[in-house]
């Protein structure tokens, strides 16, 4: 008798886990220690308790905590150095091809880096050798074929306007890419693109190529 | 199998297209094609409206013969120079103007439009393969369960049978044996009854309690239907370009919402494979880009944010998209996704499973202690050879390995090896 009780509770035990842990697979289930498994300390993209913090700076009645994620203003990111002075308004993207490179050259490490963030943020619609033709180029539509004699003819400082800020149907990569990354990617599109020299004798050259002959090479 | 079919299907249509053009044009109509791929096919397309207007029919279209020659090289000069068909068209397809393609020679233009007038859409991929629901290999398992209990049927019929003749056989030599006691009282039997339950209960408690406390196939309802299947599938985007903080730090980082609108400013409908949920619910994929319009703050018929009339420096009405977390390592867990993705060189496939097929994301891994350090012992470094100075340089200072590999004592170097199952390396 006695051994039967052991076998029933036994299971009855395991009819209850069973139950217990073939929770829908749309609930995250049940846990041994809450307390371990569920951080107590602020993780990534959790919401602030609007009880404890203010992100109003001026919110000065109560005892709440200023904290708006943002970084202490006057510091720099890494990869964020280069300083560029250029806001984002009509008149600056005419005046941006007058911002230089501050990369002069990249070794040939860097240039592979500089294709690698090329291929994965750029090449999904300017396709991997610039031509425009990416998997996304047919459902965007309208997207810049780099290797086209007026891409060519563009100053490093107006691609890197176009990247940061946009243009037409293109977002900001600003927050994707630093800015040492995105002058190092136009260093790299150059090297796609073909030499400034062949590419204006075919046309009638615009006036401006000067600017990029000397990088193209 | 439905998928070989649709490579099979995809290839047939591809090669009937070939023949079709390679049947009536001559290398003049080849060119044409390559130049327009190169030059037009952004914004055009031979036979629907796109970005620009469709170029089949444009001879009837043309306000005067050579007109359009004179509109390829210089489209804003001819907008700018007030010809009334070129104001009208400017019209119609604000706020894009066509790039000048004063690069363009006109045998070159000649052979672009005669590859436009010749072009017939290739034929539909025919029939079959519509909705991939492959059923997988018929699972084996019933098949064994059956055999094993046909067996065992067997098995007890043979018993049966030996006893009843060794019955016959003992009344034969007149030995006198009591009645049998029946199976159902045979202590043997019972027994092996007993037995056999305990094992498998044991085997399902065990099972369910460890069970209890992990979250494999956890897929949560997420506030907006984002599969990654059409992302990073069909189309091919790169897991990097939304999770790029996966190369860089410790989180994976999800995107933020204008990393989506980077490309949905221009998409703003699905046209893809109907999408369809696990249990067999359809998904509208215009709807869910909407959704993410109305997060975003974004208007998609003037094709620009809303104002920010309260000044919070965000368009009125934005507002984070508040996924549901899936993947979830306990707090006294050390996780890095950088060291595994940028110097590991992991793919995201080991730990996320296949997500580039993933309509709705689960958690593929069970993400144990067991399930990590199972990985640490199997998985090689890419270990510095001091022959050919391949690999990362760091693994340079490890000079007993070195000895080792050059003495033939190990031929690879585990994470294991470099500590990889220390405690402290993850605890702390």
């Amino acid at each position: 008798m006695k051994r039967f009780t052991y076998i029933t509770a036994i299971l009855v035990a395991a009819v209850a886990v069973s139950v217990a842990s073939c929770d829908s697979k749309r609930k995250p289930g049940k846990i041994y220690m809450p307390d371990m498994t569920y951080s107590r300390a602020y993780e990534s993209y959790a919401e602030h308790d609007t009880a404890k913090f203010t992100m109003d700076i001026n919110d000065k009645g109560g005892d709440k905590i200023f904290y708006n994620s943002m970084p202490p203003s006057g510091t720099l990111k890494r990869g964020e150095l280069y300083p560029y002075p250029l806001a984002h308004d009509t008149n600056s993207y005419k005046i941006s091809g007058t911002v230089k490179n501050p990369i002069d050259s990249l070794t040939k490490d860097q240039l592979a880096e500089a294709g690698r963030l090329f291929n994965i943020n750029c090449a999904i619609c300017h396709g991997e050798k610039g031509g425009g033709n990416g998997p996304l180029s047919s459902k965007i539509g309208a997207i810049a074929n780099l290797t086209l004699p007026n891409y060519v003819a563009m100053a490093d400082g107006t691609m890197f306007y176009s990247i940061t800020y946009g243009k037409n149907d293109m977002g900001s990569y600003a927050s994707q890419l630093t800015r040492a990354q995105r002058w190092s990617i136009i260093k790299y599109v150059r090297t796609l693109q073909p030499k400034a020299e062949a590419a204006t004798a075919a046309t009638a050259a615009p006036a401006k190529t000067d600017s990029t002959a000397k990088t193209a090479k | 199998m439905s998928r070989y079919r649709k490579i099979i299907n995809k290839l047939f249509a591809s090669l009937l297209f070939v023949v079709l053009l390679s049947a009536n044009n001559n290398v003049f109509a080849q060119d044409g094609e390559a130049l327009f791929k190169a030059n037009c096919a952004n914004c055009h397309k031979p036979d629907v409206d796109f970005t620009g207007p469709a170029l089949k029919g444009w001879k009837e279209r043309e306000p005067e013969e050579g007109w359009v020659y004179k509109w390829i090289a210089s489209p804003a000069g001819m907008i700018g120079s007030g010809d009334a068909y070129a104001v009208k068209l400017a019209a119609k397809w604000k706020p894009t103007v066509m790039t000048g393609f004063s690069q363009l020679k006109k045998a070159e233009i000649d052979a672009i439009l005669k590859y436009v007038d010749d072009y017939t859409p290739p034929a539909p991929a025919a029939g079959g393969a519509v909705a991939g629901s492959t059923e997988g290999g018929s699972d084996n398992s019933l098949l064994f369960g059956i055999l094993t209990l046909v067996l065992a049927v067997v098995g007890i019929i043979l018993l049966q049978v030996n006893s009843n003749l060794r019955k016959l056989s003992d009344e034969k030599e007149g030995i006198h044996r009591g009645e049998p006691v029946p199976f159902y009282r045979n202590k043997t039997y019972l027994m092996i009854g007993v037995l056999f339950f305990a094992v498998l209960t044991g085997y399902f408690l065990t099972n369910a309690a460890i069970g209890l406390g992990r979250m494999k196939n956890y897929q949560p309802v997420q506030p907006i239907y984002y599969s990654h299947k059409v992302h990073a599938g069909v189309n091919q985007i790169s897991c990097l370009y939304c999770h790029g903080g996966a190369q860089d730090s410790k989180q994976a980082s999800i995107p933020s919402v204008n990393v989506c609108m980077n490309c949905h400013m221009a998409i703003k409908e699905y046209k893809g494979d109907p999408i369809v949920r696990e249990d067999g619910s359809s998904v509208n994929g215009t709807a869910e880009i909407q959704k993410l319009y109305s997060y975003a703050g974004w208007n998609p018929t003037t094709k620009s944010y809303n104002p920010d009339n309260n000044h919070d420096g965000i368009p009125d009405g934005a507002r984070p998209i508040e996924w549901v977390k899936i993947h979830n390592l306990p707090d006294h867990v050390y996780f890095n996704h950088s060291q595994h993705i940028k110097v590991g060189q992991q793919q995201c496939q080991t730990c996320h499973g296949n997500i580039q097929d993933m309509g709705e994301v689960y958690q593929f891994a069970e993400l144990s202690m067991g399930w990590c350090i199972n990985c640490h012992r199997e998985t090689k470094v890419n270990f510095f050879n001091e022959a050919d100075s391949s690999g990362n340089k760091f693994y340079s200072i490890y000079e007993k390995f070195h000895k080792d590999i050059k003495n033939h004592k190990m031929d690879s170097v585990t994470v294991e090896h470099i500590g990889g199952t220390e405690c402290q390396k993850c605890h702390y």
